[in-house]
This record gives C-alpha cells, structure tokens and sequence, in this order.
C-alpha cells in the first residue's frame, strides 16, 4: 500500500531541523522515493551541483543561506529542476514569494505526507513531460 | 534637573505637565484661574512699580523745586527786611551824631528834631537821651519819662558793648505794640557815652512784611528769639502770642490745626532779634500735580484693563487649548496604547506559533513514521492495537496544535485581501447557512433588519465571512440560552455598518476593554482558544474598517462593526 512504481524520482531534502528532514526522508523512502538529505543552504547547492535531483524540497529558514536565496541561485543554472518549498504556517508569504522565483509549489509545515507526495509526482510529471 | 525639581515643586498641581493616563486629570477650571493670577501678577507689577516709581520721584522732584523757590522767596524777602532795618537803624544813628549830645538835653531841641523826624517817618513814637549811667536825660513822646533809670535793663547792658540795640516788638504802656531802636555815642567834650532811644510803631514791620508779601494765601510773619510772634500772622494769631513750634531755621512739613499741609521755612535777619518765617501750602504746583495723578491713574487703570482682557482672553484661550490637546494625546495615548497591546501580543503569538510548529512538525513525522512502520510490518505483537490506538490519538492532538498555530500564526499573518465587489447583506445571510443546529435546541432566535439597497463594498468575502461568523458564534455562547441575536445592517457616512446585537447577559465593565486581546476568553479552559475576537479585530482592521463593542451588563452586548466600500490596498501580492 505505501509503496508503489514511483519511476525512481529522485528527491532531495534541504531541512535544517535534521530530526524533521531524517524522517521525511524514511518516510519517502518507504514509499520508493531515491531520497536523500541536507541540512544547510551550502550542502544542499552542493549536494545539487554532484547529483541533481528530480525534485528538492527547500526548507525557507536554513542558518547559512536562505531558501529563497537557494532558489534563485539554482534556477539561474538549473531552469527545469522542481522545487517545492517548505514553509512554517506563518510563512504563506514566503511560500508564495518562492512561487514568485519560480518554485513549483510549496507546502505548510507540519507536512501532510499524501498532499507532499501528491505534489512530487506533479512536479515529476511535469518535469518528465517538459 | 535640580531646578526643574524646585519649580515642580513649587507649582500648583494644575500647573505641572505630568498627563496620568484617566487617573488625574488637570483640574482646568483651576488651572485657568492660577493662569490669569500669574499672568496678571507677572505683566500688572512692573506697571504698577514703574508707575509708583514715577509718582514718587516726580512728587518728590515738585517738592524739591517748591522748596528751593521757597527758599529763593523767603531769601529776597529776608533782604528787603534785613535793608528796612539798616534804614532805621541810620536814621537813628544820623540822628545821634555824636556831638549832639549837649544839643538834645536842653530845652526844646529833642522836641524840634522829634517833629523833623516824624514828618519823614510817621511810625516814629518817640525819642529819648539817655546819660551814660541810664538816666533818661530827655525825653519826647507821649509820656512824661524823663528821669528813668534804665541801668537795669539787659539792653542797656547790651548797648554798652555792641553800640546798637534793636528790642523786640513789645506792648508797652499804651499797649501799642511798638519796638526801640538805641544808639550809642561818646560825648566829645566829656567823653563819656551817650544813648539815644527811638521807639518805633510795629505797624512799621507789618506794613512792610505786607508789601513783600506777594501770596495773598502764604503767611509772612517775624518771630523773636523766644518765638513770640512779632508781625500778625495768618495761621498762628495776633502780634505779642506765642508761636507754637519753634524751631530752627530750616525748612519743616506741617500740619496746622486746620489739618492743612504746609512748609514753614523761617530765616534769621541779620543785626535784629527777628527771624522771618514764610507759612506756604504745600504743593504750589497743586493743580499741576493734581492733573499729573489723574492722568497717571486713569493710564494705568487702562492699562491694566487691557492687561486683564488680554490675559483672560489668552488664559482661556491657552487652557482651551491644553485641554484639547491633552485630552487629543490622551485618548491617542489610549488607542496607541491598545494597538501596541494588541500588535506586541500579536507578535508574541506568532513567535509561539513559529516556535512549536517546528517540533510539531517533528512530531508528526515520527508519529508518521511509526504508523508508516506499523502498517509495514505484518507481524502481530503484544500491544499493537494499543499503539494504534495510542498514535490515532496523538494524530488527533497534533491536529489540534496545528488548528491552534495555524489560528497564531494567522493572528498575525498578513495574507492579500482579495477585491471583490460584494453585497454585504449576502454575507450575512451565508453566515447563516453555516450555523449548526444547536442554536434551534437552545432557542436563540436571530432577527435580521438588514437595509436593502446597501451600496456594494469592494471587500474579501471569505474575511467578511470569517468576521460575521466568529461574533454571531460569540453570541451564541454568550446566550447559551433562551435569546435573541439581531443583525442590522444600514449605510452610515458612506460605510456600510453592520450591528450584531444580542441579548445575553453582556460583558462586565472591567473585562470589555480587554476582548479583543488574543488569549482572553471568559469561556471554560479548552472551551475558546480567546483568539475569535482579536482574529476578528485583525481582520476588520485588515479590511480597514472599525469594530467597536458596546455592553451593558443584564442587557446584552452589541458589536458594531464598520466596513469601507473600498477595502484597503494590499500592498503584497
């Protein structure tokens, strides 16, 4: 029932809270995501530079460099890579400034798992059929 | 600061700037009259001490100019008597030349010189020739005097040394006041003196002090050494009385009997017993004077009339305006006071919310992961359904959190307010639709007395709902039962008002101020989260409306709450 063909989407997790993003990433794993994880803005632009992802999920509030900061560096060089944006509540804006910049969506912390993977195999679809 | 210490001391309490928040207010009424009293003091003192400063110098200038007239009279008439008696006194001396002495004691020469005499100087009462010893040798008057002895006689003893003896005026035996002029000579042939003695009429002196007199009003008299009066005199009586002050020569300020103020200036003359005393009024320039003080009276009486308008029209304008424009800072102090409140509670929420979502969502993703597991492993062990169970629940409360962070963080959360074109009354008629049931249970009745043809508002529906909804909710708890919500809606000065009345038991005075205040709640702990009301004050003021609360307890509570066509513009998005 959790797991499924999920075509070996390739996600990253660019989380700070490591207790948070270590879960997630069980948790995707159990459902056939090839996940992986960082904990800071620089990780994550590394992590991307060795291996890019087919999809990142991009914690806003990291101590190095910022999520949206991320974001704006990644989509200069990396146009078709799909970000989706984890935010706290408060943050709507924040979510909605990432769209701005050119993520594909974003979802409100604390995460509701369906709607996460919901939006990963959109963002894959899409990623796939562009 | 010490100084400024001092002077908060000493000023009265309305005066002082210290503006307590409602609870001591500036008694105005008091304040305005400490105003007018300063005021007044402060600019009527210098015109009143410049003006006593004026009065008193310019009085003082009059009598000293008056006085040195006065001694400038005085001195002249002092002269002409002082030449009166040197007159006299070489008519006599003429007279007794020194060989006459032979001449004057036999038979009828004294009386042909006396005749000779009197024609020239009709005053003239008699003549006698006097030996040396003080026999009077002859004599010519109207008595028989020949062969008095005056060796006794302090003036003859006098005459002796000084050759010359001027008496003061005396009654004498015919009660005529008259006085003597006697000279002395040496007989050439014997070599022993000689006197001759005239006696002069009084009247001489008083004719003479009447023509020097030039003030009809002053009094001019001669006094003697003893102070008897010697000429008559207007104030202090006949010739031969006593003058009651004696005093030096000088000048002196006094009141006669008839309460009268004068100068009295008295002077010696010279080679006589007399001394000349001038009786004036004072104030010779009295009507000068007079004009002088009116005026200077009448100048600062206007103006300290106008100072006084002035002041009372400045005082009551200045108080008016402090007053304003405390009671302005006052009630801007209040509304700063309760939008910082608000705003600083605001943020604190959304500080707790930011804080606990993270470790709520770390929660939800271990709980996740444990049923993620659960659910994964086929195995059945001891427990299992109690684990369920257990995760089920904590699903639930972690559900529970984040309604209540997501309620923080949209507490403080600026989300766009969407434009759109809205009829407020249909708002509230969808409210309605989404009340529950429990309200036909409870038996609350909502009566609408909606306004028809209410401008459209550019608005966020989806808030206007969120608005309408959290107070008719907060109603209906205040009514529990048994009760009446009446929703009005109508157009006041161009905004679209819209009242939401109950009859519950309403709010009490001291907690109404504080409903909007996110946290409090009246309602049982885990009934109310305390947040509905300041959501819904966050959220009226995002649309840029008011919402004010009107309560009174026993009767019910009203919300008002006031929404523009034109809800403000969002600057996000």
């Amino acid at each position: 029932m959790i797991k499924a063909n999920r075509d070996n989407i390739k996600v990253l997790v660019a989380d700070d809270e490591v207790e948070f993003a270590s879960t997630l990433v069980t948790r995707l794993q159990l459902r056939s995501f090839e996940t992986t994880m960082v904990n800071s803005g620089e990780a994550a632009l590394a992590a991307i530079q060795q291996n890019e992802p087919d999809v990142l999920l991009l914690d806003l509030k990291m101590p190095d460099i910022d999520g949206l900061e991320v974001l704006a560096r990644l989509k200069q060089d990396l146009p078709h890579l799909k970000v989706i944006i984890l935010t706290g509540h408060g943050s709507l804006e924040a979510g909605q400034e990432g769209m701005k910049l050119g993520a594909y969506d974003y979802v409100m912390k604390p995460v509701d798992l369906q709607r996460l993977i919901e939006k990963i195999e959109g963002a894959y679809r899409e990623k796939t059929a562009g | 600061m010490k100084f400024a210490n001092s002077v908060d001391k000493i000023l009265p309490k309305p005066l002082k700037s210290s503006i307590d928040l409602g609870l001591n207010r500036r008694n105005y009424a008091q304040f305005r009259l400490i105003l007018i009293f300063v005021m007044t003091l402060i600019v009527t003192l210098p015109v009143v001490i410049v003006a006593g400063l004026g009065y008193y110098y310019y009085k003082d200038l009059l009598q000293r100019e008056e006085l040195d007239q006065l001694q400038w009279q005085l001195d002249g008439k002092v002269k002409s008597i002082e030449a009166l008696i040197d007159n006299l006194t070489s008519v006599v001396q003429f007279t007794a030349r020194s060989d006459r002495y032979r001449e004057l004691v036999v038979g009828s020469n004294l009386e042909k010189l006396f005749v000779r005499l009197k024609r020239q100087y009709p005053l003239f009462a008699d003549l006698g020739v006097i030996d040396h010893v003080g026999i009077q040798q002859n004599y010519w008057g109207p008595y028989d005097l020949k062969g008095t002895d005056y060796s006794q006689e302090d003036w003859f003893e006098e005459l002796s040394d000084k050759g010359l003896h001027i008496s003061g005026v005396y009654a004498g035996n015919r009660q005529v006041p008259h006085f003597s002029i006697a000279v002395t000579n040496q007989d050439p042939i014997t070599g022993e003196m000689w006197l001759l003695r005239a006696t002069i009429d009084a009247l001489t002196l008083q004719k003479f002090i009447d023509t020097i007199k030039t003030n009809a009003s002053d009094d001019l008299f001669l006094v003697d050494e003893t102070g008897t009066i010697q000429t008559l005199s207007r104030y202090y009586g006949p010739i031969l009385t006593q003058f009651s002050s004696t005093f030096d020569a000088g000048v002196q300020a006094v009141i006669t009997d008839d309460g009268e103020k004068v100068f009295q200036i008295k002077e010696k003359v010279k080679n006589s017993p007399w001394s000349l005393v001038l009786v004036k009024k004072q104030y010779i320039h009295h009507e000068h004077w007079l004009k002088f003080r009116t005026k200077l009276l009448i100048t600062i009486v206007i103006c300290i009339s106008i100072i006084f308008l002035v002041v009372f029209t400045l005082a009551g304008a200045l108080t008016t305006l402090i007053r304003k424009a405390e009671e302005t800072q006052l009630t801007m102090l209040s509304e700063a006071e309760h939008t910082n409140k608000l705003a600083s509670i605001g943020r604190l929420a959304a500080g707790v919310g930011h804080e606990i979502n993270n470790p709520l969502a770390i929660i939800d993703q271990k709980t996740g992961l444990i049923e993620d597991l659960l659910l994964m492993s086929d195995a059945e062990f001891e427990h299992k359904e109690t684990i369920q169970g257990c995760l089920k629940v904590i699903n639930q409360s972690i559900e529970r959190c984040k309604a209540i962070t997501h309620r923080l963080l949209g507490f403080a959360r600026r989300t766009d307010v969407r434009q759109e074109v809205l009829q407020v009354n249909d708002v509230i008629r969808e409210v309605l639709t989404f009340l529950d049931n429990s309200m036909t249970f409870r038996k609350i009745g909502i009566k609408l007395q909606l306004e028809e043809n209410l401008s459209p508002v550019t608005s966020d529906q989806l808030q206007l709902q969120q608005i309408f909804l959290n107070i008719i909710n907060n109603a209906i708890d205040a009514i529990d039962k048994d009760g009446e919500i009446t929703i009005m809606s109508h157009m006041l000065a161009g905004d679209v008002r819209v009242v939401i009345q109950d009859n519950g038991p309403g709010i009490a005075p001291d907690i109404l101020p504080h409903i909007f205040e996110p946290f409090y709640t009246t309602k049982e702990t885990g009934k109310g989260t305390g947040l509905g009301l300041s959501i819904t004050y966050g959220l009226v003021k995002k649309l840029g409306g008011e919402i004010t609360v009107h309560s009174r307890v026993g009767q019910g509570t009203a919300f008002t709450i006031t929404i523009p066509l034109q809800s403000k513009k969002n600057d996000q998005g």
